[in-house]
């Protein structure tokens, strides 16, 4: 058959496209469930790690279900609502109009007593950054926080994950009387009262943006943090 | 529109794809001799990357995306076509290309003239490609703010080559170690406009 | 006769430093050496299986849709590597983010195929890709070195500066750190090259 002809061309294409569709669709089959499980994995790592709990990614599931004790989900004014916690992406719902909202909140018992851990999520310099916030029972003083990040400049902004920055957030407070303050990321050296950290030298923008996370993130359990006792 | 005027701002600025990202280098040094022409292929960047990336989001939102398919037959909320993004991507920028090319020919050939020599070129720029990985990474919640990053980071793409055509025509005549000649000062010179644009960092409308 | 199709590419023939190609998605990831060393690996295993792949259809694929056909066997390669690497390298594949994805588009792989692997017999070709990919692996990883070294003083994350140096005063670069100090990296290798090699200067 003349390779040129139309018809070949045809058959070629169509034979290429049917060998190419069935491998990928054979090999991201095949991975998925890996993948899932290191991106599952990961998460409950990073949850832990909030509560001061350090494992391996590979530990991760074992010691999350030692570690933590309830999984639930809240709507926007604290009340709590059926369904699956771990799988909720908290990005999403933060875009979500006020009411439609479903927030997940993992409990956790540490020393003893129980921590609260939320998600929170922003934006820094480059791309968005996450992380979790671990409270005590009181929802007002902060256990823990660890923070993560997708495209932080690496030894400025990127800095935020390591454990220096997170324990300046140990024992902070949030609430200031009744109302939400969060906590205040400030430039070089000033901070010293209850709601306020350090920033990061030389990634002001990236501590900032840490700063409008957690104000914008913790604003959204402020009813249910409001709601313990 | 304050959203869409920050998103424009930072892709042209702050995001450029060339100084920060280094993306669409190949075409940037071969082309970057004269401003008349670096000009020229700057637009048919630009102009590509206002067609593609906005394409791609929709072909993402749509069909690609995890349950995305829930909309068009029961069943669809498990299927997740992530994975096939790559090679949708750059087979929407190789047709597109293709189809711009034709069509400006057809229809201007005056533009043709100008911009047709460099189309076959753009449709492995790295940076048509980057921005719809980009457009895809970042989440952008609407077209809106999918054209405003397009047109933004076609600008900043356009100001780059505009600006290194410019110094290397001065350049030209000026006493460089033989060996530095061409490319080498070309990327000494882009690492210097790349640190002036940093100066950009972090503004915001 | 065939250790100069899978050396040369490594020095005179460096497909970054005489070529010119693959430029684009190749700096973004030199400011640690992991990934720069994640990358270099997957850009080698890309350019070969592509090589080998196109150079053993070279007779059958009709001219009309050849660069068709080159981008999915190049896309379709891409994205296995990228589902491998999520599954079995998950924190390198974070680092490398979108940059996996423009592997595609570097112009090395497109350049070797279309210059070597459609003209030649698959052997050779595999070669010549492993040899390019290699070359654009040093390339990476040279810079990806000073990078670490003097912007975080450590290498693949390890600190190596010691602690009484920084005592003494001395202090991380922290603009090696930042893009611009590749494309300047890059320029004086390319500098040193070729002082090395004189043919290779341009007029």
């Amino acid at each position: 058959m003349n390779k040129e002809s139309n018809r070949y061309t045809f058959l070629f294409s169509a034979a290429m496209v049917v060998v190419v569709a069935v491998a990928l669709t054979v090999v991201s089959t095949v991975l998925q469930p890996l993948q899932n499980e290191n991106a599952e994995n990961e998460k409950r790592q990073n949850i832990l790690q909030s509560v001061k709990v350090n494992v391996s990614r590979e530990a991760s599931r074992e010691a999350f279900a030692v570690y933590i004790t309830r999984q639930f989900l809240v709507n926007a004014d604290g009340q709590e609502i059926p369904g699956d916690a771990f799988a909720v992406d908290p990005a999403k719902e933060m875009k979500k109009p006020r009411e439609e909202r479903r927030l997940p909140v993992f409990a956790a018992r540490v020393d003893g007593s129980t921590k609260y851990i939320l998600p929170v999520r922003g934006a820094g310099l480059w791309g968005p950054l996450w992380g979790y916030v671990a409270l005590n029972d009181d929802g007002n003083a902060i256990f823990g926080a660890v923070f993560d990040h997708k495209g932080e400049t690496p030894g400025l902004g990127a800095e935020i994950t390591r454990e220096e920055f997170r324990s300046r957030f140990d024992g902070k407070t949030i609430f200031e009387n009744d109302a939400l303050v969060a906590v205040r990321v400030l430039k070089g050296g000033q901070a010293n009262g209850p709601h306020e950290v350090d920033a990061i030298s030389g990634g002001t923008i990236t501590s900032k943006g840490v700063e409008t996370m957690l104000k914008n993130s913790l604003a959204c359990y402020e009813p249910f943090l409001k709601s313990l006792p | 529109m304050e959203n869409l005027a920050n998103i424009f701002v930072r892709a042209t600025f702050i995001d450029n794809m060339i100084f920060a990202y280094f993306l669409g280098m190949c075409s940037y040094l071969a082309v970057s001799k004269t401003v008349k022409t670096s000009i020229g292929l700057g637009v048919a960047v630009a102009f590509v990357l206002l067609v593609t990336v906005p394409i791609n989001y929709l072909i993402n939102a749509y069909l690609l995306s995890p349950g995305a398919l829930a909309r068009l037959f029961e069943g669809g909320a498990h299927i997740d076509l992530g994975y096939l993004s790559f090679i949708v991507f750059i087979a929407v920028v190789a047709a597109v290309v293709q189809l711009l090319e034709m069509i400006i020919e057809k229809y201007t050939p005056a533009l043709y003239n100008q911009l047709g020599i460099f189309l076959p070129l753009i449709a492995v720029n790295c940076a048509i490609m980057g921005a719809s990985l980009f457009m895809q990474e970042r989440e952008y919640n609407s077209i809106a703010e999918t054209f405003a990053f397009a047109l933004g980071s076609g600008l900043g793409w356009l100001l780059a080559i505009a600006g290194v055509a410019a110094i290397r025509e001065k350049l030209a005549t000026a006493n460089i170690p033989a060996p530095l000649r061409g490319v080498g000062i070309t990327f000494i010179v882009t690492g210097l406009m790349a640190i002036s644009f940093m100066s950009f960092l972090g503004i915001s409308i | 006769m065939k250790i100069p199709l899978l050396l040369g590419p490594l020095s005179k023939n460096n497909p970054i430093l005489a070529q010119i190609l693959g430029i684009c998605s190749a700096l973004a990831v030199t400011a640690k050496m992991e990934p720069a060393l994640v990358m270099g690996v997957s850009v080698t295993a890309v350019t070969a299986l592509a090589s080998l792949i196109l150079s053993a259809l070279r007779d059958a694929i009709p001219n009309r849709v050849r660069i068709i056909v080159q981008l999915v066997v190049v896309s379709a390669l891409v994205i296995i590597i990228d589902q491998l690497l999520k599954a079995f390298a998950y924190d390198a594949s974070k680092q490398l983010s979108v940059f996996v994805g423009l592997i595609i588009t570097n112009c090395i792989i497109m350049g070797r195929v279309e210059a070597f692997a459609l003209a030649n017999k698959p052997w050779p070709s595999l070669l010549d890709g492993v040899g390019n990919g290699l070359g654009y692996a040093i390339i990476l990883l040279l810079v990806a070195f000073f990078r670490e070294l003097l912007g975080s003083g450590a290498l693949f994350g390890a600190r190596v500066i010691p602690e009484a140096l920084y005592e003494r005063g001395y202090a991380n670069n922290g603009l090696m750190i930042l893009p611009p100090a590749a494309l300047i990296l890059v320029g004086v290798i390319i500098w040193i090259h070729r002082a090395r090699n004189k043919e290779l200067i341009e007029s």
